[in-house]
């Protein structure tokens, strides 16, 4: 039957080609815009470890001027990050199961065999938890001990890009590096490792991937190394030296803390609410009781890391499509009433009304499943394209957006487009196939 | 005639009612999306046209950042500029603490009072030499510019304020809305130390993050505190690229204190910052005329199908005295009003996805002549779709209501 079926919608496209390409083509340009924007929105609002989205938290206290909120149009926000004082006290709780506080640091390396300059490199200046915690995988070695963060020892973790590029991909534990010009114990080697977005920073861009290096988080007040991305004060007192810098009320770190249990999330706010009580009597914490623990998918929207841009784009798309399904259905129902002589004298040899119906229906899944196939290609080249357009723009650009992992054509998404594609021109086959069975056989029989 | 022919219309119209809906349908989101879509576009291409301020063209920035937090980044410095200006082709050279446009930079807060309780404004500044305004084509448009015993020599106290600043037009006016800000102390930094104002420069772009501001302040300071410098560097028209790789080739290895960390044209950044909103306006409007053209095609479609399922009825209209255009007319009106629903369907969507988007992402509120506009327009262009199949319904022949097939 499905083969009758298919070869009566094959005589019924090729009588109106023009139509059936028509109906095609608008399918095609709506999945594809629906595509391109949904790959983006979907790479973007990605929670890129979403198995420990409940478990994974970052800390937040408000610490910030009496006089003003941080964010003055979402004064209820405290600062992303944290100030040096509160964020050494609070690695000082043994509640987490694993915490790591960060900041990024600008590193020069340099000695590695036949290194000619230093090459500057973002580096995350953070403590040994990091890694385990991230799930970060390791290609050779691994990360450091508490140890390495109380001494801190000279120990460096590289990128496995930086590897590839210094070492030429060799396993390069054991071997030493300059980093700002001091011996550096390599003792460990990422795999490729892109979290997309780098949900753990999202205070520099969050579409910028992971850095290259990585080094004890002490370093950074050893050195006296500023970070080398935002920090924010309020002009507490003046700030005359780096010692001045770090016990200011400037806020430039970044803490995340795992929690297992509801038990230890709230013995952990405890913990937090506690200095705070005892801070404010010593004159600090001025502002209102704001502590939080934010789990990875709240993070991100809080931090409102999709774009705008984007969201209006992905809505934009969806009215598209509906405009194209819409047109679609105008267009098989005028179609199938046309050929309503036909259909009648079908019913009247004894076609029963769902088999009409399912004639009608194959008739539909077909143009869908064409549709849905020229979309997805239209999406790639859609996606191609807005690779390039935003590559050219941002080339050669350290800390810039990496579109190449934002367009990356991802299956899951893809799947969800189609599946969408397929079901909603079905749907909109379903009222012309079925308000086409439901006509009396009698009347387009009589004349014409 | 007009009203004689309605009433007909109308009864035609409510025989074949599922396929006006759609079209309205279609008519009301493509009206909904094409007003707010060229609002959007409007507002991008604003923010696209917005001058610069500073000559972006022949202008670059090399990025050097110190080793170890031991080297001497003030003799590094002397240096490096005076190899920049000893290159054939170059205009001028000057040291700074950031890159307008690029990212690269500092910001803070000004205010006309001291104390940590003065209202104040966001600002975007700049640690410069008395070189900086030459390289980077700024004016001084009132007061006067920094001379070399100006500048402050390198501190490492970031936030150390200096006795001198420039200020852009538009700061000016935002802190003293009421006079003149020449002269006048200003407070940033530790909001304590006055700064007098000895110089308004015409408006130009600070580094940026997030939105770019021409709430730009100079200091005279020799720029370091932050563990790395830009020299600016403005060259006679063409040189640019090539001195740039110059340069580039030279200060990697001149110093070893040193490490440079970017070298990038003015120009580059200028056009980055365009390249969103330039993507946005693309997608828009390639979107927006796709919707629009099914939406045509559509309204095509239905005036087709209408002509060609009342053929014999078209024939006894004619037979029965009514001329070819009266025959156009029924088609138009009939089109007419499925546009009339849409449109004023499309209104009351077209209102509140507007507002919806001003309260979602902070636009501002549709302004309503696009509204009036995209309602002509897309009257206009439904017209012409359904001209065509009107056209050939008038050339229906009045024998065909006596036929039968």
């Amino acid at each position: 039957m499905l083969a009758y079926y298919l070869r009566l919608a094959a005589t019924s496209f090729r009588r109106t080609p023009g139509l059936t390409a028509l109906m095609v083509c608008a399918i095609a340009l709506g999945i594809g815009a629906c595509i391109v924007t949904l790959t983006v929105y979907h790479a973007m609002s990605g929670n890129p470890i979403w198995w420990k989205n409940n478990v994974l938290y970052a800390v937040t206290m408000d610490s910030w001027d009496p006089a003003q909120p941080f964010d003055t149009d979402r004064p209820a926000l405290a600062p992303p990050q944290l100030t040096y004082r509160d964020a050494t006290y609070l690695m000082t709780s043994s509640i987490p199961k694993h915490k790591a506080i960060m900041t990024q640091l600008l590193g020069m390396l340099s000695g590695a065999p036949g290194q000619r300059a230093p090459v500057p490199v973002m580096t995350r200046a953070t403590t040994g938890d990091f890694f385990p915690m991230f799930a970060v995988p390791f290609q050779f070695g691994g990360g450091w001990d508490a140890a390495a963060d109380r001494g801190p020892q000279p120990v460096i973790v590289l990128s496995h890009a930086e590897n590839e590029k210094l070492f030429g991909g060799i396993d390069s534990v054991g071997r030493t590096i300059l980093w700002n010009g001091r011996q550096f114990r390599i003792v460990g080697v990422l795999a490729d490792w892109e979290p997309v977005p780098r949900f753990y920073d999202v205070v520099n861009n969050p579409f910028a991937g992971p850095e290259d290096a990585y080094v004890p988080f002490n370093w950074g007040p050893a050195l006296q190394e500023l970070p080398a991305g935002p920090s924010s004060g309020w002009g507490s007192q003046p700030v005359q030296s780096y010692q001045d810098f770090i016990n200011d009320e400037d806020v430039w770190i970044e803490m995340w803390v795992e929690l297992p249990t509801a038990a230890s999330r709230a013995r952990m706010l405890a913990f937090m609410n506690s200095y705070w009580a005892a801070q404010r009597k010593d004159g600090r914490f001025q502002r209102p009781l704001n502590n939080h623990l934010t789990n990875v998918g709240d993070w991100l929207q809080v931090n409102h890391v999709v774009n705008d841009d984007n969201s209006i784009l992905l809505r934009l798309a969806f009215a598209f499509l509906a405009v194209c399904l819409i047109n679609t259905v105008g267009i098989l129902l005028a179609k199938f009433l046309r050929r309503s002589s036909v259909t009648g004298l079908l019913r009247a040899l004894g076609a029963s009304r769902g088999q009409v119906f399912c004639q009608h229906l194959v008739e539909v899944a077909v143009i869908a499943t064409l549709g849905a196939a020229v979309g997805l290609l239209l999406g790639v080249i859609g996606l191609k394209a807005v690779e390039a357009l935003y590559t050219a723009a941002s080339a050669m650009d350290a800390g810039s957006t990496n579109y190449v992992a934002l367009t990356h054509f991802d299956p899951i998404g893809i799947g969800w487009a189609l599946g969408l594609a397929v079901l909603s021109t079905v749907a909109a086959g379903l009222y012309p196939a079925w308000a086409i069975g439901r006509l009396p056989p009698s009347r387009y029989l009589k004349s014409q | 005639m007009m009203s004689l022919n309605v009433r007909p219309v109308l009864s035609a119209l409510f025989r074949n009612r599922t396929g006006a809906i759609l079209v309205a349908l279609e008519i009301a989101i493509a009206l909904a999306v094409m007003v707010n879509a060229a609002w959007i576009i409007a507002q991008r291409i604003q923010q696209m046209e917005r001058p610069a301020g500073f000559d972006v063209r022949d202008t670059f920035a090399i990025g050097v950042a110190a080793l170890t937090s031991r080297s001497d980044l003030g003799a590094a410095q002397r240096e490096d500029l005076a190899y920049l200006r000893s290159l054939p082709g170059v205009i001028a050279a000057a040291a700074t603490s950031s890159v307008p446009l690029s990212g690269y930079g500092q910001g803070g807060s000004i205010s006309q009072r001291p104390g940590p309780r003065a209202p104040s404004v966001d600002e975007r500044s700049m640690q410069v030499d008395e070189s900086a305004l030459a390289a980077l084509g700024i004016r001084v448009i009132a007061g006067r510019a920094f001379s070399a015993t100006d500048i402050q020599p390198l501190s490492h106290d970031i936030f150390a304020g200096a006795p001198a600043a420039l200020i852009t037009q538009s700061l000016a006016r935002k802190l003293f809305p009421d006079g003149n800000a020449l002269g006048k102390p200003i407070y940033g930094g530790d909001n304590n130390t006055p700064m007098t104002v000895v110089g308004i420069t015409n408006d130009f772009m600070g580094s940026v993050w997030g939105s770019p501001s021409y709430y730009t302040v100079l200091y005279p300071q020799t720029p370091g505190s932050f563990g790395d410098y830009f020299c600016l560097v403005r060259t006679q028209p063409g040189k640019t690229e090539a001195l740039m790789r110059t340069a580039q080739r030279h200060l990697a290895i001149s110093n070893p204190d040193r490490v440079v960390i970017v070298a990038q044209t003015l120009e580059y950044y200028h056009r980055r910052l365009a390249a969103e909103n330039r993507a946005v306006v693309i997608f828009l409007t390639l979107v927006t005329a796709l919707i629009l053209s099914v939406t045509c095609l559509g309204i095509f479609g239905l005036t087709t199908f209408n002509v060609s399922t009342r053929t014999r009825q078209i024939g006894t209209m004619r037979a029965v005295g009514a001329r070819k255009r009266d025959v156009v007319a029924h088609f138009l009106i009939e089109n007419a009003i499925v546009l009339a629903i849409g449109g004023l369907a499309g209104c009351t969507l077209a209102l509140g996805v507007g507002y919806w988007l001003s309260d979602q992402y902070q636009l501002p509120r549709l302004d309503l002549r696009y509204l009036a506009f995209g309602l002509v327009t897309l009257a206009v262009i439904g017209q012409l779709a359904a001209w065509q199949p009107a056209r050939r319904a008038a050339a229906i022949p009045p024998s065909v209501a006596t036929r039968t097939v």
